[in-house]
């Protein structure tokens, strides 16, 4: 990978801390969806709660409203009331709200699936397998170490490959704010970086039988160096399939994935 | 509801009374097989969504019979509805009242007429599904089995497509469904609002093509349901667009209520306080909505709470319209007024509960579905909406009382209890009699008036009293400020008039449409059984098989007659006779489950691979010719059904019978070929194939045997009603009398047309 030698020489690593988190992405945008959301609900809520209530019918015979507006007659033939001209108004108010919403949405999309590709941290990044199944989790590391649990390290950049080796489950760790799909016979892909170490939690979010609920694991966040040792101890556990790792996966250095030993 | 919807377009009965039976007996019965299957081991639990490969036997604890008695059942269901939706869009297009055109017949019938348009498309693609799913269930097709041993892994998968394949069939259906149930709110809401804030519905024209658009963008929003299934970007982004584009005309409808109320004289009774509740809940639902729409955002709310407060918002709120519906219609159905306080209390009620119950799951929108855990820390959200739960509940039982005590202590309600209501319902008396109308309705004057019998025969140049109109009955006007030029004529019942009215409506007694079902529910509980090869099974799947055929060959040969309006505004369709309506309708829904079968077969091979599909899983024995002879006799036998419409037409008795016979031949002749043909591929042994190419050998022989199956099927029904008009072609039937032959004609060359397609994609491509 040319890229990679050249970032390499250049030596000014980008590493997954520098990386906009899909946590991030998602958050900020979430918010901005809040307080519009909210503000124009209320909005509209009390626009239609004003008519209703400033039009009520006051019980008097004379019909206020006599000399502008026609009332519905029973056995007329259907017709439109007049007053279109406001309701295209406020739909073109509606309709620039929400394009414009969306469309605004639409870059960081194109971020969250592409990831941060260019940068040294993709790079740099780890991927890992994720195998569903009737009810858990199988974790398939570079070196084909497997775990029911997943350990990754801080600021680094992860993609996933998702999988399922039997029914239709979604993989998802709600704090890092990343889910995707796990079907059989198919392969999605989806990434995330953590910038906090600690414990999060990994669950599934589609309908797979009756231990759906029990499709829990845990989400091992620490620091690079402690990766580190705890990746090495798996290599020595001895798992045949490692030809295309690499010996030194040490902070920064060149990838483990497909690379060539630094 | 159907029912609201014939008197406001001033229909006198649906178009084909006995389908209509049909259709309700099927349903009953669906539901009577659902229950069964609860005592068949265990019933369906694959959730709503019935994702794949989780809804096949293999991933299906113990025998998984119950499970199969539920697809089978949502088949009869289906089956039932598509039936329904072809009587009523006849009905719509072919009996409105004189002078009332599509764009003005009433919004609610608008909003049911676009409900059925729907259901018709979208419920022929789910029969398709839950047709290739249930014989992955009795016969042992793969097509939803990733892999055919079920055990083996993702990665060495024969049949990669098969999640997903279900998922783009089922949301195929599933977002149109989303419209099918909210529609009719919708309309209610907008017929509600107008007799309640004494306004015409403002907009009314942009709200009708909103309403069409939506109902067309329906078909094309459904992957958005799948933006995690790894779709790729280009089509993400499209059905991002279409989705937001679809949101858009319902912006317009909302505003077109809410100005609805200006300058309007708004009168809080329970069907408004319903109404605007209704809508008050769909804004609501509706902004959350947009948040689902940025795909960013979508991806996080898969499978969360988030998902479960939206629909709900939409979906219960559109409930909430057609509670009003129900209290505004009440005293049309009944003839006595509800209790009015009562109706107060359960609307605040219900829409205190409805909040506490669907608001929270916003707040602890991070649950995830379907788990019974959750974050501590949410607890307080769910309880609040347990309490919410609890409290809307109760506030349907004040309804129930309400409702059923006023049958009896109600007040007499009226023609019209209403003030300012416009529609044909409310100028007939409560409840409406069974011929609907006192006198045939036309809205030829600008205004809805009630013809008699001899004004009728006037315009029709038929004698009087040869029951035209429907049932005479007395002017309806019964004093309050209203419209309608009262019947010109002195209305008096005519003794003739009364006759046919009675006849037309008597023969809604046929007991065919139950025994067809009846003999389908038994036929469907044994095919649930099949696969254990138990003798009972199979015994009542063999009875029940015999009874249907038995008696759906005992509804064709029972004489009936369904008069038709003698004047009715039919356009587009002024040209096409009922039956012939009838016909493309039903061919309109069978193109849509073939176009299912057909696009499933494109899909499952496209995700195998379009060139290897034939290499790795089609055996060498498996030739051009057969298909080719078919393909010929078909030709041939289409030609000979047009000899037999001519010769019917020039009353050549003897040509018209043979060119049936002819077809007949041809159509048999094809099954024999298609038989020896597959016999020879059943019992194949090659290196690739020692054990035959059976249907369950690979997703290849899957697809071809069940594809061309459906279609053979269709030829053997096409057969039966060939043989039969044969028979009476013999008798001397038909003759100056062309239109059933060409009926079935149409049927044929359907059949054929579908031949066409099936032939290169199963035997050269
Ligand atoms: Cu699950
Ligand atoms: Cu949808």
């Amino acid at each position: 990978m040319p890229s990679d030698t050249i970032a390499h020489a250049v030596g000014v690593p980008l590493h997954g801390g520098d990386v906009r988190a899909p946590a991030d992405v998602f958050n900020s945008i979430f918010e901005v969806f809040l307080v519009l959301g909210t503000v124009v609900g209320i909005v509209v809520v009390a626009y239609t709660m004003y008519h209703a209530i400033k039009y009520r019918d006051s019980g008097s015979t004379d019909d206020p409203y006599a000399d502008t507006v026609e009332r519905p007659q029973l056995g007329e033939k259907p017709t439109g009331g007049t007053g279109g001209r406001k309701v295209f108004y406020s739909f073109g108010i509606s309709a620039v709200i929400v394009v414009s919403l969306i469309a605004w949405t639409y870059t960081t999309l194109l971020y969250i699936e592409n990831g941060p590709d260019e940068s040294q941290a993709a790079i740099d990044a780890i991927e890992i397998e994720v195998e569903g199944f009737q009810f858990g989790w199988n974790f398939v590391y570079p070196n084909g170490h497997e775990t029911n649990s997943l350990v990754v390290p801080q600021d680094r950049v992860i993609k996933l490959q998702v999988t399922s080796l039997d029914v239709f489950h979604n993989f998802g760790i709600p704090e890092l704010r990343v889910k995707t799909d796990a079907l059989p016979g198919q392969y999605t892909s989806a990434w995330f970086t953590a910038s906090e170490t600690g414990e999060y939690t990994a669950k599934c979010y589609e309908l797979c039988g009756t231990g759906h609920s029990l499709m829990v694991t845990s989400v091992e966040v620490v620091p690079q160096s402690e990766y580190d040792e705890w990746y090495a101890d798996t290599q020595s556990s001895g798992n045949g399939t490692s030809g295309n790792v690499t010996a030194a996966i040490d902070a920064g250095a060149t990838t483990a994935v497909g690379g060539a030993p630094a | 509801m159907p029912t609201t919807s014939s008197l406001q377009i001033g229909a006198d009965d649906l178009a084909f009374p006995r389908l209509n039976a049909l259709s309700y007996w099927l349903y009953l019965f669906s539901g009577i097989l659902v229950g069964v299957s609860f005592f068949q081991g265990s019933t369906f639990a694959g959730g709503w969504t019935m994702y794949a490969p989780l809804n096949t036997p293999a991933y299906i604890p113990g025998e998984g019979l119950g499970a199969t008695s539920v697809v089978l059942a949502l088949i009869m269901f289906t089956a039932a509805v598509t039936m329904g939706s072809v009587n009523f869009l006849t009905t719509m297009y072919r009996m409105r009242a004189e002078g009332l055109r599509m764009r003005d017949i009433p919004i609610f019938s608008l909003s049911i007429n676009l409900t059925v348009w729907m259901m018709l498309f979208a419920f022929a693609a789910l029969l398709a599904a839950l047709m290739i799913l249930a014989s992955d269930h009795v016969i042992g097709t793969t097509y939803f089995q990733f892999a055919n041993d079920g055990s083996t892994l993702g990665t060495s998968a024969e049949n990669p497509g098969a999640s997903l394949l279900w998922a783009h069939l089922f949301w195929f259906f599933g977002h149109p469904e989303v419209y099918i149930v909210f529609f009719p709110a919708l309309g209610a809401m907008a017929e509600i609002f107008q007799t309640f804030t004494g306004r015409r519905l403002v907009g009314r024209k942009w709200f009708i093509i909103s309403m069409v658009l939506v109902a067309i963008q329906s078909f094309i929003v459904w992957m958005h349901h799948m933006f995690l299934t790894g779709i790729n970007l280009p089509i993400k982004t499209i059905f991002m667009a279409t989705t937001i584009g679809i949101s858009l005309p319902f912006d317009l409808m909302v505003f077109s209520l809410i100005y609805t109320m200006a300058k309007g004289r708004v009168r809080f009774k329970t069907p408004f306080l319903f109404s605007l509740g209704a809508l008050l809940l769909f804004i609501l639902g509706g902004i959350t909505g947009v948040f689902l729409g940025a795909i960013v955002l979508d991806y996080q709310f898969r499978g969360t709470y988030w998902v479960v407060a939206h629909f709900h918002y939409v979906m219960f709120g559109g409930a909430t319209a057609l509670i009003g519906g129900l209290y505004y219609w009440y005293p049309k159905m009944t003839g006595k007024m509800y209790d009015e306080f009562l109706g107060k209390v359960h609307f605040a009620t219900f829409f205190v509960g409805f909040n506490l119950l669907y608001f929270p799951m916003f707040i602890a929108w991070e649950t995830p579905r379907r788990v019974f855990e959750y974050p501590a820390d949410l607890q307080i959200w769910h309880n609040l909406s347990t309490v919410g739960g609890f409290i809307l509940g109760a506030s349907m039982l004040v309804m129930f009382y309400n409702l059923f005590v006023s049958i009896w202590r109600g007040e007499d309600a009226g023609e019209s209890p209403w003030k300012y209501a416009s529609t044909a319902e409310w100028a007939v008396g409560s409840p409406p009699k069974l011929e609907n109308f006192p006198g045939l309705p036309s809205y030829a004057s600008g205004s809805l008036e009630f013809l008699d019998d001899e004004e009728v025969a006037e315009r029709t140049g038929k004698p009087p009293g040869a029951g035209v109109a429907a049932d005479g009955g007395t002017a309806s006007d019964g004093g309050t400020a209203r419209n309608i030029r009262a019947v010109t004529a002195p209305a008096t019942p005519t003794a003739a008039a009364h006759e046919t009215g009675g006849e037309g409506h008597a023969s809604h007694a046929s007991f065919w449409p139950f025994l067809v079902s009846l003999g389908g529910f038994i036929a469907f509980l044994g095919l649930s059984g099949v696969r254990t090869g138990s003798p009972v099974y199979v015994g009542m799947a063999a009875v029940g098989g015999l009874a249907t055929v038995g008696s759906l060959v005992g509804m064709t040969r029972e004489s009936f007659h369904a008069p038709e309006m003698a004047i009715a505004e039919r356009w587009p369709f002024e040209g096409v006779e009922k039956m012939k309506l009838g016909m493309w309708t039903f061919l309109a829904s069978d193109v849509v489950l073939f176009g299912g079968f057909i696009g499933s077969y494109a899909f499952v091979r496209v995700a195998y691979g379009w060139s290897d599909w034939h290499h790795d899983l089609i055996p060498a024995e498996h030739v051009t010719m057969p298909g080719l002879i078919n393909t010929y006799l078909l030709l041939t036998s289409s030609f000979l059904v047009v000899l037999a419409m001519v010769a019917a037409k020039r009353e050549w008795r003897g040509a018209t019978t043979a060119s049936l016979a002819g077809t007949f031949a041809l159509g048999v002749g094809f099954l024999v070929n298609k038989g020896i043909e597959w016999n020879h591929l059943f019992h194949i042994h090659s290196e690739m194939f020692p054990n035959g190419w059976t249907l369950s050998t690979n997703i290849g022989s899957s697809t071809f045997y069940l594809t061309t199956g459906l279609h053979g099927a269709h030829v053997v029904v096409g057969l039966v009603i060939c043989g039969y008009m044969t028979i009476r072609a013999w008798n001397g039937a038909y003759q100056g009398d062309d239109k059933p032959i060409e009926y079935f004609g149409l049927y044929w060359h359907f059949v054929d047309i579908v031949w066409l397609f099936l032939f290169p994609l199963f035997y050269i491509l």
